[in-house]
């Protein structure tokens, strides 16, 4: 019996797809139903990833997106071969932990470039009207709680999260007329690879302390997956231009 | 490298701006007011940009007198 929250029939781009956050997206949502069209750098990952999907009609296409000249002929790919876009995830980013004294210019280039820019130029090119579902589409970016609290270390890391937040806002305004609808969810902290690079450049005291602040722990990839796959949903019909907190109850203090 | 640069560098890394504040090859780091966990990516971020070198945090576990840490990126390097 067909439910609300499914995704059957929907083709959804998702970015990142070769780990963490990203990967348990690409998996949840084809056990839901959907087609999922999985972008990634890493190839072998990837299949990986791939090979862990319920039965549908899949791609995965390995691609590094900040070559920004090459993301037009991999949505048209993805177009051509599962159909038109009706859901986008944007999980590709990097994390950066390093005091305000040592930062370049040049950093703060690389982590806009990944975290936001990109996901942009994805989402100009995937709202085409060639490309996109016309009844029916939602993207949603990744940003993270650190894009409205601060830490130490992070000044890159929060403001590129933070652009996510306030430039969904203006795109989900944009796009409403084309029946797209455009959110942001903000994680606390995953277990995931990158975030367990991140502990290990950490003391162990400051390592306690985050995990202490979570008052349900930390997070697994399947809630943020499922909260993806609500925001993905005929459930999610009337929500746009808005955050998703899901972060066990970190800033909630 | 000279060793003087090196010392200079650190302490550009620590935020010691106190022109005052001597730091040795034999001051011990882990007793610096200013030698934290965000301090040491600092450390690990000058020691890149200057020997293209990337020591993961965790070594720094032996670290203690500026001399241990210039032993640590490699002696070879300084003059």
């Amino acid at each position: 019996m067909d439910s609300i929250f499914d995704l059957k029939n929907k083709n959804i781009i998702v970015t990142g797809a070769s780990s963490g956050i990203g990967r348990q997206c690409a998996i949840t949502f084809s056990q839901l139903g959907a087609n999922v069209i999985l972008i990634a750098r890493n190839k072998e990952r990837l299949k990986d990833t791939f090979d862990k999907l319920e039965k549908g009609n899949h791609l995965i296409i390995s691609q590094d997106i900040t070559e920004y000249d090459k993301l037009e002929q991999i949505i048209k790919y993805s177009v051509e071969k599962i159909g038109r876009i009706s859901g986008f995830v944007y999980s590709a980013g990097i994390e950066m932990t390093l005091p305000l004294r040592s930062m370049q210019p040049s950093y703060y280039e690389k982590m806009f470039s990944i975290n936001v820019i990109t996901g942009f130029e994805l989402a100009k090119i995937i709202s085409k009207t060639k490309y996109i579902n016309k009844d029916w589409a939602s993207f949603v970016f990744i940003s993270s709680v650190m894009g409205i609290l601060g830490q130490p270390g992070k000044i890159a890391y929060c403001s590129s999260k933070g652009a996510l937040i306030s430039g969904i806002k203006a795109m989900a305004l944009e796009l409403a007329k084309k029946n797209i609808r455009v959110n942001c969810i903000l994680p606390g902290v995953v277990e995931t690879e990158m975030s367990n690079e991140m502990f290990q450049r950490l003391s162990e005291e400051s390592k306690k302390e985050i995990i202490d602040m979570h008052p349900l722990g930390l997070g697994k990839p399947e809630d943020i997956a499922d909260a993806c796959a609500f925001l993905l949903s005929n459930a999610s019909r009337w929500i746009t231009g808005t955050n998703l907190i899901v972060d066990g109850g970190y800033s909630a203090r | 490298m000279k060793k003087k640069e090196f010392v200079d560098e650190l302490k550009d890394a620590l935020e010691i701006e106190d022109e005052d504040q001597e730091i040795t090859l034999e001051t011990n780091l882990k007793e610096l007011e200013e030698y934290d966990s965000l301090s040491v990516l600092s450390i690990i971020a000058m020691i890149d940009k200057n020997f293209g070198k990337q020591i993961p945090s965790s070594d720094f576990v032996k670290v203690t007198t500026v001399s241990s840490l210039m032993e640590l990126i490699g002696k070879e390097h300084f003059d």
